[in-house]
């Protein structure tokens, strides 16, 4: 080959090499980047006045004058959607008014038997309502406007009859005048397509402004307050102005995604001028503002963590971990030490290496197995405690987990003392003991730190062992170590792929993943600066 | 007044009253102490060894009633329908236990992530050996540290929320959690520890046949790849065992990202269909079955089967292993 040739083959090499590098780091900015900016979202975002309420509500946070102030103010700017909806309901969902069109019939006919007439007029009477009743009733039941005008006609005929002066029948004239409005603008053979569409908005309208004023509080917590955040309140405000349909436009090709506005639906209906209404008042009902909710770090979520924070998680990680390094790292440390200081290369010394290293292969799935089929299953039941998964079986099965870590950490910190510093304490005449105990072990402890605090970040973000052990999706803060806890990285797992609701809310979904990524990476940077300096002083020396 | 505080000053420097020499009894004493701390401290190092024997004993206690049931030809029965039958329906009336589609399922990912992990890393790793000056290397070891350390949870959270739904919009895929999505991801996350041994295993073997090489006119590209990997190779044989380890091992990533589909993809290299792996499996199952029922203690036999896999590649990376410092020894010496 020629020598040009091969340089250029040789400088390709080297820029492929160097290519692969920063391929590395972009995936590690194009993994972590983008969650970590939606998860930011969770604790930095525009809250609307239902998340002040929402804050007033559950946890006491700000002023109750405040607050009542901004509520009024976003009511009156609600109030015209709500008349606009109840107006249009009144000609579409007509079951509603035959009931309580019955309803006032029996209220009248109540009203009399306590009036003490005789029993003749008593039934005369009750005919006359009857009567209205029927037409009225047939009315809403017919579709044909020609059929329902003679109908309501024959209501309103009676409006003079001073026998209905305030009684309960004398609502009927009002209803049969606003019936007769509203067949006038809608159109009635397309009441069934109407009142599809109108649960519709009042679902999306729930979403975004909350439960209407005066119907009651509904028992889930997530139903209780409309859109707390300005994104998801535009999310949800785009589901109203426009519908989505998945249509077939070419035969065998997959179907594609077609969006008409809602509007057009109820195109010459008053309920038009609804949708241009919210479009142009979204701010007005909402008033938006930007918040910190730095709350989510400590707060209990309600289920589905459709609202709140991640303190439960929080706390179980930091439990689990911590509980588990408690066990892990004096036994980390004293086999390093025995391994370093006492043993030579012997069979044993070498078996124990390999099951050292075995350990650290065993996939995190088995120690969960194991964890269930050994501390959960067998230990307990023999140390008379109960037989259940808990923060102490799963921390138990993390230490096992991070044991070789640790081990491997120590020793070679230990292994990096200088042979100096060991020398000159032995021949001070301090014991072999008391050399590591007061030189070496000093000496060698940010480098065992170090371990420790990776080993902290592997604890953290292991999922599978505590899987069986002592991780659930939803529970109690624990009360004490024989409990199950809610944990960041089955929190994450449970959020992303188990939970229906959690899909509505991304940034409750980012938030917990960021948080877990940020603990571990804060616990790496940590130790990465002690190993930089711990360089420079071995460098130094 | 002199004399006296010289003295003292003697008496306080050193006991020359004390015996040079260790009475018996103290010589004892101290020969006993030291071995039972020595003692002790191998009692608390064999932890390890425990736990491991442990491991194994509990795996295979759970495991052996889905071995052994019934009849001896019943047993091997449902042996031989656990290794080749690819019908897993462990919670149907007439329950079947085919664990073929999950052992091709761990192989598909292994390999899926092996293709797109091994060529990269081994390059980054002659990079790092060789080619980069030492600041650089410096930037570049926290990174490939930091991608080592993100959690396998975040990892399939990406894969699941990010990755799926975009390969199904822009990959004509019918379903964006499947082989080719996992595969990507663990090969995110085997690349770092292949680096770092391939790493360790080049630059252990010496700067004497990197010379030797130049001298004779190779180029550096040359160098590395007919001189410096073949001399490594064990080393990189090692690293490459430790990555599939890695991949096979994890839970999370295939449990969200590979479908969870028990099946073998037909055409046989059609990377884009679900599959379902030993670890999902596992993980998922473990969760809805009854302790102590034939499925609970299938599942035990899975991770069996996965631990034995993985206890032998283990002792393959750690010859491996040995041989290199053999290789990295013998250039030293010469």
């Amino acid at each position: 080959m020629r020598l040009g040739v091969r340089l250029l083959i040789n400088n390709i090499f080297t820029y492929f090499s160097a290519i692969s590098i920063v391929l590395m780091a972009g995936s590690l900015l194009i993994i972590i980047g983008p969650m970590i900016c939606k998860g930011s979202g969770a604790i930095f975002f525009r809250s609307t006045v239902e998340f002040r309420e929402l804050q007033f509500n559950m946890h006491n946070r700000g002023s109750k004058q405040a607050l009542d102030e901004q509520k009024a103010l976003a009511e009156s700017a609600r109030t015209p959607v709500y008349e606009i909806l109840n107006h249009f309901k009144q000609g579409i969902d007509t079951s509603s008014l035959q009931t309580k069109v019955r309803e006032n019939y029996r209220q009248y006919g109540q009203q009399l038997r306590f009036q003490n007439i005789d029993r003749n007029k008593f039934t005369e009477y009750r005919n006359q309502a009857k009567e209205l009743r029927d037409e009225l009733v047939a009315a809403y039941e017919s579709v044909d406007v020609n059929e329902i005008r003679p109908h309501l006609q024959k209501v309103l005929d009676q409006a003079n009859n001073a026998l209905f002066q305030n009684t309960p029948i004398a609502e009927y004239f009002q209803f049969a005048r606003d019936y007769q409005q509203i067949i006038s603008t809608v159109d009635l053979r397309k009441r069934d397509q109407y009142a599809q569409e109108l649960t519709k908005v009042q679902e999306q309208i729930r979403l975004l402004l909350g439960p209407q004023p005066g119907r009651g509080k509904p028992a889930l917590a997530m139903d209780q307050y409309g859109a707390t955040r300005m994104d998801r309140a535009k999310v949800v405000l785009d589901e109203l102005m426009w519908t989505t349909q998945w249509v077939e436009i070419e035969k065998g090709k997959p179907l594609q995604k077609k969006r008409t506005p809602r509007a057009e639906i109820f195109a010459g209906t008053e309920m038009e001028k609804l949708f241009s209404y919210i479009e142009q008042n979204l701010n007005a009902m909402l008033l938006p503002k930007p918040a910190v909710y730095w709350q989510y770090l400590i707060d209990d979520s309600t289920p589905g963590h459709f609202f709140g924070g991640i303190g439960p998680e929080i706390i179980g990680t930091l439990l689990l971990t911590l509980l588990a390094i408690a066990f892990a790292v004096p036994l980390g440390i004293i086999s390093a030490a025995y391994l370093v200081e006492c043993a030579g290369d012997t069979i044993t010394v070498r078996i124990i290496r390999i099951c050292i290293n075995t350990l650290a292969g065993v996939p995190s799935i088995v120690f969960g197995l194991f964890g269930l089929a050994f501390f959960v299953l067998y230990l307990f039941p023999l140390a008379g405690m109960q037989s259940k998964p808990c923060i102490l079986a799963a921390s138990l099965t993390l230490a096992l987990l991070i044991l070789p870590v640790i081990i491997r950490a120590s020793e070679e910190a230990i292994k990096s003392v200088p042979q100096t510093y060991k020398e000159a304490s032995l021949a001070l005449g301090a014991s072999n003991f008391k050399t590591f105990i007061s030189v070496t072990f000093p000496a060698a402890l940010p480098g065992i730190l170090t371990g420790i605090i990776l080993s902290l970040s592997r604890a953290a973000g292991e999922t599978a062992p505590i899987l069986f052990t002592g991780a659930v999706a939803l529970g109690p803060i624990p009360r004490s170590i024989f409990e199950p806890t809610r944990a960041l990285s089955y929190g994450s797992y449970d959020i992303a792929v188990g939970d229906r609701i959690a899909a509505l809310v991304p940034h409750q979904q980012f938030g917990i993943v960021t948080a877990l990524i940020l603990l571990v990476l804060g616990l790496n940077i940590c130790a990465i600066a002690i190993r930089w300096k711990l360089a420079k002083r071995f460098r130094g020396t | 007044m002199a004399d006296n505080k010289n003295n003292s000053l003697l008496e306080q420097a050193a006991d020359f009253s004390r015996p040079l020499l260790l009475s018996p009894a103290q010589d004892m004493k101290g020969y006993i102490l030291s071995h039972l701390g020595r003692a002790f401290l191998f009692l608390i190092t064999c932890t390890s060894v425990l736990s491991v024997l442990l491991i194994f004993v509990f795996i295979i206690k759970e495991s052996l009633p889905f071995i052994f049931q019934g009849t001896w030809s019943a047993s091997i029965n449902r042996m031989w329908e656990f290794f080749t039958s690819v019908r897993w329906y462990p919670e149907a009336g007439q329950p079947e236990f085919g664990a073929l589609t999950l052992f091709a399922g761990s192989i598909y990912v292994t390999f899926g992530a092996l293709l797109f992990a091994v060529p990269t890393s081994l390059i980054a790793a002659m990079f790092l050996s060789d080619i980069a000056p030492f600041q650089v290397k410096q930037i570049c070891k926290p990174i490939i540290e930091v991608l080592a350390a993100i959690p396998s949870v975040a990892y399939g959270f990406f894969a699941v929320l990010v990755v799926a739904p975009w390969m199904q919009t822009h990959l004509g895929l019918s379903t964006g959690t499947n082989a080719l999505n996992a595969s990507i991801i663990l090969a995110i996350m085997a690349i770092p520890t292949i680096v770092s041994v391939a790493d360790d295993a080049m630059s252990s073997t010496g700067r004497a046949i990197r010379e030797a090489s130049y001298a004779l006119g190779a180029t550096r590209a040359e160098t590395l790849v007919k001189v410096v990997m073949p001399a490594a190779h064990s080393g990189i044989i090692a690293a490459i065992i430790l990555g599939m380890m890695r991949a096979i091992g994890e839970t999370m990533v295939v449990w969200m990202a590979a479908g969870n589909a028990s099946q073998i993809p037909t055409p046989w290299w059609n990377l884009g269909s679900a599959v379902r792996t030993m670890t999902a499996t596992i993980a998922g199952e473990m969760g809805e079955t009854v302790q102590g029922s034939q499925h609970y203690h299938s599942l035990f036999m899975v991770g069996l089967i996965l631990l034995a896999f993985t206890f032998m590649l283990n002792l393959c990376s750690e010859y491996f292993l040995a041989q290199a410092k053999k290789i990295g020894k013998g250039g030293k010496r010469k």
